[in-house]
């Protein structure tokens, strides 16, 4: 055995203190390391979603759409995301007026512009053009363990339009997780601000034979609105509530019901848009005794509501079947069905195709006219010739094809057609124009590529591609 | 192949590695979580043994040692990098070329003291600063070599400690992370969940002849101590010594003299933050001989020694 011998007393060796300085120099040797990268905590990364949208209507509107998604995981099950989106819209919209065997000249409120329709041709307003971008953000927290809730905050601006909005949503899960209730509410603030000046409901168009009166200066004010600075124009407050049930049945097999009711109030016409005004003597002429454009007028209130089905079903090949139908009605008397059917076939090797039908038929507003008999701007309270408002359906048919990656990533491609078709309402139609499309039928298309990945992948590709150079 | 055993309330995994036993108890009864994290454990600690050890042919320390200019990877130089520091922060007392010394030294129990002319022939074949290490690249004088083993298992026990947080930060948040306690050879390091204290494992320091930490001993000849989060490793000459004369020469030696640092502790076991520093902070005080109380009191480290 070894002797145990006991410190002894004469210092040979100067003692300091370098455990702080050790403890730095063990930090460097530990953090950055070598492949598995590890950070000292692990940071989730970004998920990115990202989109492209182009949209084209036969002869009419293009829209060029955008958009990123960002979401992270910043602690247990608590998440926030970030969605900007991006509009840009030109083309040509129906402005409501009826198509008549002369060519028409339309002007704008403030009389600095004015387009001309040629005869038997649906009326558009070629100047339409508008570039949109919104910001959203969200954020999800777990409550307790088994109440989530999601709070949201958006704002978006257009050249003539402004709107901010706040959202909260509660989810409570019951029956382990089988049952999910859902409450939510919505607030939305808008200011509309029309390019060439603010038309007053029922006042005539100027035409070159009926100039009218220039616009007072400075706008009217009645309503108090505060005209000035960044909010300025004509107000809309939309406020929405939401309750819902979502049911898991079986392992593969979920279905959901909302219902929601919402209420707009304030500004609700489109400034764009026009109603044609008839002689009042049954030929179906435009009147020639003033303007034969008359701007809309629309309540300044709407409740809607709406009830949601939805069916999730999971086959067992995997593929999904996702069914919804929508029931929709308001006061202005609007009522909609939407059947929407989307399959996804599961090709293997990580591809899908999914086909997709959607059917949409909508019952006009109580006062969609596509016509006013010269007089009748004077007796009725709302008219709106906005071919959104009145009879019709739209089919779309399209197909997505996605691949989707072992680490996560997909990218996706999706190609729609939509088919939409209104009806002339024979009330409207009066001598000659009996004979005349008053809706303006519409063809359209979607084109968009998508792609979803997170910023560890992204990482590791760049450290990949850097290690291969 | 590691052995896993399912205990009262958790699982011990075992492996070989590092010519150690090493241990990892896992506070879970999912079997399936313990063998993947006993897997992770194993495949790091022989990894790092097969990178580092000076007894291989065919690695990064064999090229090195060979002589001739090295551009060594990323691990590798970080781990050059901080024998650097320490030989600095130790006043050249911790010197990663000091291995050389042991063809004079043969600690084998018996009292084969080498003359002064062996070690005087061998003390200019040592010298960290006598290398020329610049940033990936290595270049060693003709004889002299590094060994990084007095690094190696502790930098392995930290090394895992984070792979397997890594692995429970990939689980999906049903998988809650449970406590982790990597014993690699008495160099010991707990990983405790985020959320909640995790589990205390009582640690049993020897006491006795073997020098070694142990887990979960109730023996008496054991100091026991509770961590629930940290580290310990233990440094100590206790199996390895040469005793001429009633002298008793432990195995550290001094690399500026090249004679066994005197009047050294028989152990020495500290607690800190990471397993790399307690190491550091265990040789260093048996390189302070019997000096190294005072030296631990200075860092302020919870500390255990034996003389």
């Amino acid at each position: 055995m070894s002797k145990n011998i006991p410190p002894n007393t004469h210092r040979h060796k100067n003692v300091k203190r370098i455990r702080e300085s050790l403890a730095l120099a063990t930090c460097s040797l530990l953090v950055t390391s070598p492949q598995p990268s590890m950070a000292e905590e692990y940071q989730a990364p970004w998920e990115i979603d990202s989109s492209l949208l182009i949209y084209s209507e036969r002869d009419r509107v293009s829209a060029f759409k955008p958009v990123l998604a960002l979401r992270k995981e910043i602690g247990d099950d608590e998440f926030i995301g970030f969605r900007f989106v991006a509009d840009v819209l030109t083309g040509a919209s129906p402005n409501g007026a009826v198509p008549t065997d002369t060519a028409q000249t339309f002007t704008s409120p403030s009389g600095e512009s004015s387009y001309t329709t040629p005869a038997n041709e649906i009326p558009l307003d070629d100047s339409f053009e508008d570039f949109r971008l919104a910001i959203s953000a969200d954020w999800e927290k777990p409550l307790t363990d088994t109440l989530k809730g999601v709070f949201g905050f958006n704002f978006s601006i257009e050249t003539d339009y402004t709107s901010i909005g706040l959202s909260s949503t509660f989810s409570k899960d019951l029956n382990q997780k089988q049952t999910t209730l859902t409450m939510g509410a919505s607030v939305n603030f808008d200011k509309v601000n029309p390019q060439g000046g603010k038309p007053e409901g029922f006042t005539t168009m100027p035409t070159p034979l009926f100039p009218g009166p220039p616009p007072p200066p400075g706008e009217d004010d009645e309503d108090g609105d505060d005209d000035d600075g960044f909010f300025k124009g004509e107000s809309k407050n939309v406020g929405e509530l939401l309750i819902g049930v979502t049911q898991i049945i079986n392992r593969f097999t979920l279905t959901q019901v909302n219902y929601s009711i919402g209420n707009s109030s304030g500004y609700l016409n489109d400034p764009y848009k026009i109603l044609s005004v008839l002689e009042n003597d049954g030929s179906g002429d435009l009147r020639t005794g003033d303007s034969p454009y008359v701007y809309e007028k629309r309540p300044s209130n709407r409740t809607y509501q709406s009830i949601f089905w939805k069916g999730v079903h999971q086959l067992a090949n995997e593929d999904v079947i996702n069914i919804s139908y929508r029931y929709f009605w308001d006061d202005w008397d609007i009522t909609s069905h939407t059947v929407d059917l989307r399959y996804r076939w599961e090709i293997g090797g990580g591809h899908y195709l999914q086909p997709h039908v959607r059917y949409y038929q909508q019952n006009a507003a109580s006062f969609y006219r596509q016509t006013l008999i010269d007089g009748e701007e004077l007796t009725l309270d709302y008219a709106s010739a906005d071919y959104r408002l009145g009879n019709f359906t739209t089919q779309t048919l399209g197909l997505k094809y996605g691949i989707y990656f072992d680490n996560g990533a997909e990218i996706n491609f999706r190609v729609e057609t939509m088919r939409q078709r209104g009806e002339t309402e024979s009330s409207d139609a009066i001598g000659k124009l009996q004979n005349v499309n008053l809706y303006p039928d519409m063809d359209a298309s979607i084109i968009q590529a998508g792609i979803s990945l997170d910023t560890d992948i992204i990482s590791k590709f760049l450290n990949k591609a850097f290690r291969n150079n | 192949m590691p052995t896993l055993e399912q205990k009262q309330d958790y699982f011990a995994g075992h492996f070989n590695a590092m010519a150690s036993p090493c241990e990892i108890l896992i506070d879970t009864t999912d079997e399936v979580i313990a063998r993947q994290i006993t897997s992770i454990a194993e495949n790091e600690a022989k990894r790092i043994e097969h990178k580092l050890s000076r007894y291989r042919e065919n690695n990064i320390i064999h090229q090195i040692n060979s002589g001739n200019k090295v551009t060594v990877d990323d691990e590798t130089a970080r781990l050059l990098d901080y024998a650097d520091k320490l030989f600095e922060l130790s006043d050249g007392l911790f010197d990663i070329t000091a291995g050389v010394l042991r063809r004079a030294w043969q600690f084998d129990g018996s009292n084969n003291v080498p003359e002064q002319a062996d070690i005087d022939f061998l003390l200019p074949l040592v010298g960290w600063k006598k290398i020329q290490w610049e940033n990936p690249d290595i270049t060693l004088p003709a004889g002299m070599e590094i060994d990084l083993g007095g690094i190696g298992k502790e930098y392995a026990v930290d090394r895992t400690a984070k792979l397997v947080q890594l692995f429970f930060d990939k689980q999906d948040h049903n998988q809650q992370q449970v406590s982790v306690l990597l014993n690699f050879g008495g160099d010991i390091a707990v990983l405790t969940p985020k959320n909640h204290p995790g589990r205390s494992w009582t640690i049993g320091i020897d006491t006795g002849i073997d020098g070694d930490a142990v887990v979960g001993s109730k023996n008496n000849t054991h100091t026991l101590i509770a961590l629930t989060a940290g580290a310990v490793a233990t440094s100590g000459d206790s199996r390895r010594f040469l005793i001429k004369d009633d002298i008793r020469y432990g195995h550290i030696l001094d690399p500026r003299t090249g004679w066994p640092v005197k009047n050294a502790p028989a152990s020495v076991t500290v607690a800190t933050e990471t397993c790399t520093d307690a190491g550091m902070l265990s040789t260093l005080a048996l390189l302070h001989g019997s000096e190294a109380e005072t030296f631990l009191n200075e860092q302020g480290v919870d500390h255990w020694l034996r003389w």
